[in-house]
């Protein structure tokens, strides 16, 4: 399961750097950052503000573009894949859990959870049991009606996860997944995902400053100045 | 789908007044077209009526072979004769669509009330035949007459325009004289009595214009024969194709005559229907500003505000195109609901026009004429879904921005 068996690796970076471009002034954000992370690992990202987390978790999302070196999801090249093929990739493999939630504030949860099974064209009748289970599973099977307005942060959060979870992904990056939340939703949180990581064994990667979520985490990665720290392994 | 309609749906509804703006446009764009078009479909049907009933064109007019070019220097030569006039009564009867065919001659000369003379055109027809042209008038109906009908036992009794009736101090019941010269080159003249003060649909001819008993022209002009036959049809529909049948007969018969729509003769009707084409796309380009100005704007504000949301939504999967669809399938709804409100809107004003009644003058027509729209579905549906493509269309320039962004810069939108 480990990547650094060598053996079902999922991610395989190999000197990638991003250089960002602002204006006159050049920033490269990832400095030739070499990785490898297996199948079922819970992996966190850490490091101080401007590290290169985010864009980290950028590329191995798909969401982002390496300036250069090499990139593979699942033993495929993605920086070969054109925007569609990327699309479906997303789609197919990897969910998403932002800092802000980003819920559609116009769909209730059921149907938020629903999306990603729509986008990728799933029937009502298949999407919306799926959607129900994965709502029941982080807690909210009382609430699927509600708009995100209606919910508080913890719960939004939770419907963000089962969002990122309802198309059994087999990856799942959050982006500081417990920033906005208190302390106890927070620990629910990440008890959560570590619960899923384990019974599914979905990879999850996250970036986060959040000492409660580190003490929780298989392996961890130092990011400083876009370059790879030091790594530990935790279990 | 649902979805996207739901999510459609659902942020119209959230931003209501900006929705309700741009519906309106739409609908108000909507209406105008729809209303101006059936105003057009008066216009060109009350044109097309006005030639063919009115000026008594019927659908199809047979005239010897260079009437038109060369007839009025040489009437004797282009008159048909009775013996053609039988002929093309054969052929024209012949065809079930054609439900009357009667002679007419055309004169002009010089009318007198003993005291003022004045030049006169006048059209000589069979009496007997003006029902059937005035029964075709439905929406021009100025044509209406004081006094009595022409007859055919009475060739003397005929039709003066009103204008023409003012200047010689005519009434019904008067008596007048007209001089003219016949076929032959010698002078004629015949006494007249007024039966009818009639109103013509052109201002110009009012103090010019009679409407003679045929008998009375041909003795006028001192000839059997008559420079036209008018062929009337069932309807107007079938006046191309039995033009052609007509006309295969004709020739086959070897009769050395010419056969033209009303269309041809009637260069009035072509004139006022490119008038109209001409600011109906005009009024059409303003709409159509309008409609795409409202619909870009609400669509740019729409991507702006919700650029966290596509980043989101491209982060889950959705493709570019998919996000061309989604704001696509708003704009369409915004299309659909304004041009619904439009057809309320305008069925409400057409309801009001067959309240009110109406009337107008139109330039160049002698009398006040009721206005009326003519509203035909199959052009209230092609100009709706015309404008619902064009709302489609308009959405596509910020949609297509909105898809292209990049997703990282979408999520870190505020």
């Amino acid at each position: 399961m480990r990547a650094r068996n060598g053996e079902n690796l999922l991610i395989e970076m190999d000197e990638v750097t991003k250089i960002y471009t602002l204006g006159q002034t050049r920033v490269e954000a990832l400095k030739g950052i070499s990785l490898k992370i297996g199948y079922g690992e819970f992996v966190a990202v850490w490091g101080p503000s401007g590290s290169g987390k985010t864009t980290l978790l950028n590329l191995i999302g798909m969401i982002d573009q390496p300036t250069s070196g090499r990139l593979c999801f699942g033993g495929r090249e993605i920086t070969s894949l054109t925007d569609n093929q990327q699309s479906d990739l997303r789609n197919q493999a990897i969910g998403f859990i932002f800092q802000g939630f980003n819920l559609i504030p116009v769909l209730s949860a059921l149907e938020n959870v629903m999306l990603p099974l729509q986008i990728r064209g799933e029937k009502l009748a298949r999407a919306l049991p799926a959607a129900q289970k994965r709502l029941a599973q982080v807690g909210l099977g009382d609430f699927i009606q509600q708009r995100p307005d209606k919910l508080s942060g913890g719960q939004r959060q939770r419907v963000a996860i089962a969002r990122a979870l309802v198309t059994e992904p087999s990856l799942v990056i959050a982006d500081e997944p417990t920033a906005n939340l208190d302390t106890t939703t927070a620990m629910k949180i990440v008890d959560l995902m570590r619960e899923l990581n384990r019974g599914e064994n979905t990879t999850f990667i996250f970036s986060t400053h959040d000492q409660r979520l580190l003490a929780q985490v298989d392996r961890l990665i130092d990011l400083q100045d876009g370059l790879i720290r030091g790594e530990e392994y935790r279990r | 789908m649902r979805t996207w309609f739901k999510i459609a749906l659902r942020n119209l509804k959230k931003n209501r007044r900006r929705s309700l703006i741009t519906l309106l446009a739409i609908a108000l764009g909507f209406a105008s077209v729809c209303l101006f078009g059936g105003f057009t479909q008066y216009m060109y049907d009350a044109n097309q009526e006005a030639a063919i009933y009115g000026r008594a064109l019927g659908h199809l007019t047979v005239f010897k072979q260079g009437f038109l070019e060369q007839g009025q220097l040489d009437p004797a030569r282009y008159l048909l004769t009775t013996e053609e006039i039988e002929s093309i009564r054969g052929i024209c009867t012949a065809n079930p669509q054609v439900v009357m065919v009667t002679p007419q001659l055309q004169i002009s000369g010089l009318v007198s009330n003993g005291k003022i003379s004045t030049i006169f055109i006048a059209h000589g027809l069979v009496p007997s035949s003006i029902d059937a042209f005035m029964n075709g008038m439905k929406l021009f109906k100025f044509l209406e007459f004081e006094g009595r009908k022409l007859e055919d036992d009475s060739p003397y009794g005929v039709a003066v325009a009103k204008g023409l009736a003012k200047l010689l101090g005519l009434k019904v019941g008067s008596n007048a004289v007209v001089l003219s010269t016949t076929v032959d080159g010698q002078t004629n003249a015949l006494d007249m009595e007024v039966f009818q003060l009639l109103n013509v649909d052109t201002e110009f001819l009012n103090n010019k214009v009679m409407r003679v008993p045929l008998a009375f022209a041909q003795q006028l002009y001192d000839t059997r024969g008559a420079d036209r036959m008018v062929v009337l049809l069932d309807r107007t529909e079938n006046t191309e194709p039995v033009f052609k049948q007509l006309r295969t007969a004709m020739q086959e018969l070897g009769l050395g005559v010419e056969i033209k729509t009303w269309k041809q003769l009637s260069q009035w009707y072509q004139k006022v229907r490119d008038m109209f084409d001409l600011i109906f796309l005009f009024l059409f380009v303003i709409v159509f500003v309008i409609v795409v100005m409202s619909v870009v704007n609400t669509m740019s504000m729409a991507v702006l505000e919700r650029t966290r949301e596509i980043g989101t939504l491209r982060a889950l999967g959705l493709k570019r195109r998919g996000v061309l669809l989604m704001f696509g399938i708003e704009s369409s709804f915004l299309g659909v609901f304004g041009c619904g409100v439009g057809l309320l809107l305008t069925f409400m004003v057409r309801a009001w026009v067959n309240f009110a009644q109406p009337t107008w003058t139109p330039p160049g027509i002698s009398a006040s004429v009721p206005l009326k729209i003519i509203l035909l579905p199959s052009y209230m549906v092609s100009s709706g879904i015309a404008l619902v493509a064009l709302c489609v269309l308009a959405s596509l320039l910020p949609a297509l921005r909105g898809s292209r962004q990049n997703i990282v810069d979408a999520l870190g939108h505020v």
